[in-house]
């Protein structure tokens, strides 16, 4: 009961910060902002999720010896999200890196000093 | 201009053809159709396959079995069809005659966080990721015959986890793990293991790639077990042509034949 009420706090959690990286990679101005915000809300939202799913899992949960089959369920869900929370930041890293390589101006505003404006010189 | 309205009406008149001759295909998932239920007089072969491929074969994977034995002829010449499309690509793209070679031999040191500033976060994550990679991939071609994966998919992913190399660093860190003259050897020895059980079956006197025959060489117990080994076997010679391909298509793709730096 108690595991089912935390899950779905979690899962619900998640899909908040979908919507938020949805909105954000619909509504930011420029490539920058809208790749922060699809990198930042999807890594934390699939993480959230599939821990949810993950302690969605611990319900039935009696003794070691009779539910290890569920427990290897959780230990893989566990690898999946250490393994999205090393690589969905580094994607979208790279593909940042590769943007600004590419010569992508970021969107600055005019009246506002920004220290940004002279590496943007460059190019 | 003209031409393209001759290719338009050629493609309208094909297309339409297809679409009509669709119409006379049975519903989807409709349990009469001859491919579930057979024509009157003969029983459907996939009813066979349903029943019986368990226990002929071991496999619980159905679709493994029907692609690795009952039809593993056609997936041998599939795989052949891939070292093919690698050899055009190698035929069309390569240009020989550089000294890339010796290029890579003197510059030995792992560089993968040195020098270039801006690749140490990528090149850091590729160095944890990869072994956890290839592992996954031997575990995808190992289970092929028990869960869904096989030679093909597993293959694809071991060629990803070099392509992911050469993406993070240059393609010559790549090709120091897996050289051209390796992933060339690598592609033709995967069809001739292939090629090799199904020569086996001959010389012990049944059908090309019968795999029952082989529980002697095998030391199973029993024709099934022996075919259920033979198709991991089969797998992974699948495994090694899709890998040296995969990696052999994106190596001279990205540096235009040249083997050097890449992308």
């Amino acid at each position: 009961m108690i595991a089912t009420v935390i899950s779905i706090i979690f899962i619900i959690a998640g899909l908040i910060f979908f919507i938020g990286g949805a909105v954000g990679l619909i509504r930011f101005p420029d490539f920058y902002t809208r790749t922060h915000a699809a990198g930042k809300g999807d890594t934390l939202s699939s993480l959230l999720v599939i821990l949810g799913f993950a302690i969605y899992q611990l319900k039935d949960f009696e003794s070691f010896s009779h539910d290890w089959l569920t427990l290897l369920v959780i230990l893989k869900m566990l690898g999946i999200s250490l393994f999205i929370l090393i690589t969905s930041p580094t994607s979208t890293h790279a593909l940042m890196d590769a943007g600004w390589e590419d010569g992508t101006k970021p969107e600055i505003h005019p009246n506002r000093p920004n220290h940004l404006n002279d590496d943007c010189e460059k190019f | 201009m003209l031409s393209k309205i001759f290719a338009s009406i050629a493609v309208a008149i094909t297309g339409s053809i297809l679409l009509y001759g669709v119409s006379d295909f049975p519903a989807f998932g409709d349990p009469n159709s001859p491919a579930s239920a057979g024509v009157p007089g003969s029983e459907s072969v996939s009813l066979y396959f349903i029943e019986e491929s368990y226990k002929d074969t071991k496999v619980p994977n159905l679709v493994t079995s029907v692609l690795a034995d009952y039809r593993g002829y056609d997936t041998m010449f599939e795989t052949v069809v891939i070292f093919a499309a690698g050899m055009a690509i190698f035929a069309i793209l390569r240009v020989v005659g550089n000294d890339g070679e010796e290029k890579r031999a003197t510059s030995l040191e792992d560089s993968f966080t040195n020098g270039d500033h801006s690749r140490i976060i990528v090149g850091t994550t590729v160095r944890i990721v990869v072994p956890v990679i290839q592992l996954f991939a031997l575990y995808v071609i190992a289970h092929g015959h028990h869960s869904p994966g096989g030679g093909f998919q597993g293959g694809v992913i071991l060629g990803a986890s070099f392509i992911i190399i050469a993406l993070s660093e240059n393609l010559n860190a790549a090709l120091r793990r897996l050289s051209e003259q390796n992933y060339v050897r690598l592609a033709a020895i995967g069809i001739l293991i292939y090629a090799a059980f199904g020569v086996m079956a001959q010389i012990l006197g049944k059908n090309f790639l019968d795999y029952g025959v082989l529980e002697p060489l095998l030391f199973t117990d029993g024709p099934e077990m022996a075919r259920s080994h033979s198709m991991l076997g089969v797998e992974v010679g699948v495994a090694f042509t899709v890998t040296a391909i995969m990696f052999a298509i994106y190596a001279n793709l990205s540096s235009r034949g040249q083997l050097e730096k890449g992308l």
